[in-house]
């Protein structure tokens, strides 16, 4: 009897084996012209087509939160370039987070995540909002256990990785990997760069040339970020959680410093700046104008210049112009 | 069978007990039991709401009245001193069978017991509060046990940011209004493996001498650890004047929820690393 079984058993594993070809081809990843240097962490979890496809259904699993009504799409909804539109971001039983919802694009040439840089490689973010109070709320067990309630999810697996094993490294590769596929370089900007006939109105002409003379500095590379820390003394978040990149550092000098943030796509990703202070575009350039918070830390770019960006009205409208060329509408799904 | 089967397991029961009693006069391990008392000076902690007069109250140097609402802290990578200089490790890399959540306001939780030490004689208790880098990654597949623990709604111990546990939490009040103080601790290190590119370590090595050896052998020894939160204020390290909104060397804002002014914290709360390894912590009894 026992015997039985046992011959049973390996019988059946056998045949699962032998009809089971285990072939993810690796994605073709292309590099945007004049894009800055990937992340290290890319090369060791390059993405392949059935974890990137396993990634993204995970990306919009609301089983990830404790009470299945969360998903990582829920706060980085695709038609807002993977950010939303609230102030802070709304996570289970609408509880009120520290800081606003960044775009999830072109992380893969990303060297620092978040607003404060204290994620270093993409498979590192998951677990975050997976356990945060006010986000998922849930545990990465808890969510394993929920996923192998539902078959589907044997298969790609299987797919992704040779075999139907569930796993919290398996969770974070794959996640990270189908976030590196989001890649955003099809903006009328990258078009006249890449000289495929299209121009640049008067306006957004005239706006480009304000751009590179007052923001380019810091909104610096293709990706219209510098990956440094600044302060440019924006309204300041008085929860007691945020120091900016002093959170991480304990620094006094990085005291309210955040990542300088990409500008791709920035027309979808209202409102502005680490918890939403500013509701337009406008906004954020009528106050660089009118001056800036002073601070012991405060850019020296904006010291230089009595602490503001001074711009006339003329100008704005020029800058907000160049600003709309960033937008890849094909990324957002427009 | 079943039968022979069952006669066997007795059988081999029946020799191990008998290996045990036979070993009792002198076993070759035992347990070893530290008991934790966290005072203000000499005086036993009892915790208290913002006007509780039941709660310990304490005065800084700096002549601030304060006392707690909460106090926990982690301990983990025990290691007991032979009389002859041997190292014995407790489960240094398994928080769930080597670290604890130490819990003012749950007593079982101020006693733990460390089992199946190697009999002998102990000069010198090293121990960590907080939890070292390597296994400072709310890994749930791997230590489930402390994850659940740290993470309780009634214990949260956790830096969920950070994907690392709190070192200590302590709530509390101060000056004359009772003002709310909030100082939590923890370490925001990161990089690649072994390799740290960012951020602050607040995890502390404690090294206490045992004036008197502990015997472990027959009987289990019962070491006193006393934890003067006197010294969050008044530390060897940094004697420290609450205030808002200042950054004067000295002083520290009460609500400490970030790296920021985190260190001087931590420096008297687990020494400094230099020429304090011992913070708060000191050894009041060895009982054999
Ligand atoms: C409740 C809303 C919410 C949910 C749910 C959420 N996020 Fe986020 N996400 C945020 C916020 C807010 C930040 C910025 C956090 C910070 O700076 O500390 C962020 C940051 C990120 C970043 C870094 C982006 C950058 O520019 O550096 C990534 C990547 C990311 N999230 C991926 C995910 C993934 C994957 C999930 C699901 C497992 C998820 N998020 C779930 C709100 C959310
Ligand atoms: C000294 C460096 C610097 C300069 C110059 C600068 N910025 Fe920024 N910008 C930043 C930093 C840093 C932030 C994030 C600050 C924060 O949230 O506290 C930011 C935020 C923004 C935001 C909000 C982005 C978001 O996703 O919330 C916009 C829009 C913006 N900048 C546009 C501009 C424009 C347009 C200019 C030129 C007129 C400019 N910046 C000049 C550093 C700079």
């Amino acid at each position: 009897m026992m015997t039985a079984i046992i011959l049973f058993c390996s019988c059946e594993k056998q045949e699962e084996e032998g009809t089971f070809q285990f072939d993810n081809p690796e994605l073709a990843f292309e590099l945007p012209a004049g894009f800055p240097a990937l992340n290290n962490a890319f090369y060791a979890n390059k993405p392949t087509q059935y974890a990137v496809e396993l990634g993204e259904r995970l990306f919009n699993e609301p089983k990830f939160s404790g009470n299945n009504t969360i998903s990582c799409g829920s706060c980085h909804n695709p038609n807002h370039a993977f950010a939303d539109n609230k102030p802070r971001a709304i996570g289970i039983n609408d509880r009120v987070g520290l800081r606003n919802t960044p775009p999830i694009q072109n992380m893969a040439f990303m060297q620092f995540y978040n607003w404060d840089g204290n994620i270093l490689e993409l498979e590192k973010q998951p677990l975050v909002p997976i356990i945060t109070h006010e986000e998922m709320n849930s545990s990465i067990l808890e969510v394993i256990a929920k996923l192998e309630q539902v078959p589907a999810y044997r298969d790609l697996f299987w797919k992704a990785f040779g075999d139907p094993e569930i796993t919290p490294e398996r969770i974070y590769r794959s996640i990270a990997q189908y976030e590196y596929t989001l890649v955003s370089a099809n903006s009328k900007y990258d078009r006249i760069k890449r000289q495929e006939g299209e121009q640049f109105t008067e306006t957004e002409a005239e706006g480009y040339r304000l751009f590179q003379q007052k923001c380019a500095s810091c909104h610096a590379t293709e990706l219209f970020t510098d990956q440094s820390f600044r302060n440019v003394g924006f309204p300041a978040n008085s929860d007691t959680q945020e120091a900016g990149r002093a959170r991480v550092t304990g620094l006094p000098a990085d005291y309210m410093q955040f990542r300088v943030p990409s500008l791709r796509n920035i027309v979808y990703t209202a409102p502005y700046g680490s918890f939403g202070q500013f509701a337009t575009l406008r906004d954020v350039l009528d106050y660089f104008d009118k001056g800036v918070s002073d601070a012991a830390n405060l850019d020296p770019l904006l010291k230089a210049n009595g602490n503001r960006i001074p711009l006339n009205e003329n100008e704005k409208e020029a800058i907000l112009s160049f600003l709309e060329t960033l937008s890849d509408e094909e990324f957002v799904g427009q | 069978m079943k039968n022979l089967k069952n006669y066997l397991t007795l059988s081999v029961c029946t020799l191990a007990l008998a290996a045990c009693s036979k070993n009792e006069d002198n076993p070759v391990a035992n347990n070893l039991e530290l008991q934790f008392n966290n005072t203000f000076k000499e005086q036993t902690i009892v915790l208290g709401g913002a006007n509780a007069s039941s709660a310990t109250k304490n005065t800084s140097a700096q002549g601030q009245v304060h006392h707690f609402s909460e106090l926990k802290y982690v301990l983990s990578n025990i290691r007991l001193i032979k009389a002859d200089g041997g190292e014995i490790p407790y489960n240094i890399n398994d928080l769930d069978k080597g670290a604890t959540v130490i819990d003012q306001a749950k007593a079982s939780t101020l006693r733990y017991v460390l089992s199946n030490v190697p009999a002998g004689a102990y000069k010198q208790l090293k121990f960590g509060l907080g939890v070292k880098t390597e296994l400072n990654t709310l890994d749930q597949l791997r230590f489930p046990a402390f994850y659940n623990t740290a993470g309780a709604n009634d214990t949260k111990m956790m830096w969920e940011w950070g994907t690392g546990y709190r070192f200590t939490k302590i709530e509390g009040f101060y000056d004359t209004d009772s003002k709310p103080l909030s100082i939590h601790t923890g370490s925001t290190v990161a990089g690649s493996e072994g390799n740290q590119t960012q951020g602050v370590d607040a995890y502390r090595e404690i090294t206490l001498d045992l004036a008197t050896q502990a015997q472990v052998g027959a009987t289990a020894p019962r070491i006193t650890i006393k934890a003067d939160f006197d010294k969050l204020l008044s530390g060897k390290t940094n004697t420290i004047t609450l205030s808002t909104g200042t950054s004067q060397s000295d002083n520290a804002t009460p609500n400490i929820h970030t790296a920021v002014q985190m260190l001087k914290f931590v420096d008297n709360l687990g020494g400094n690393g230099v020429n304090d390894l011992s913070g708060i912590f000191s050894v009041s009894q060895v009982e054999n």
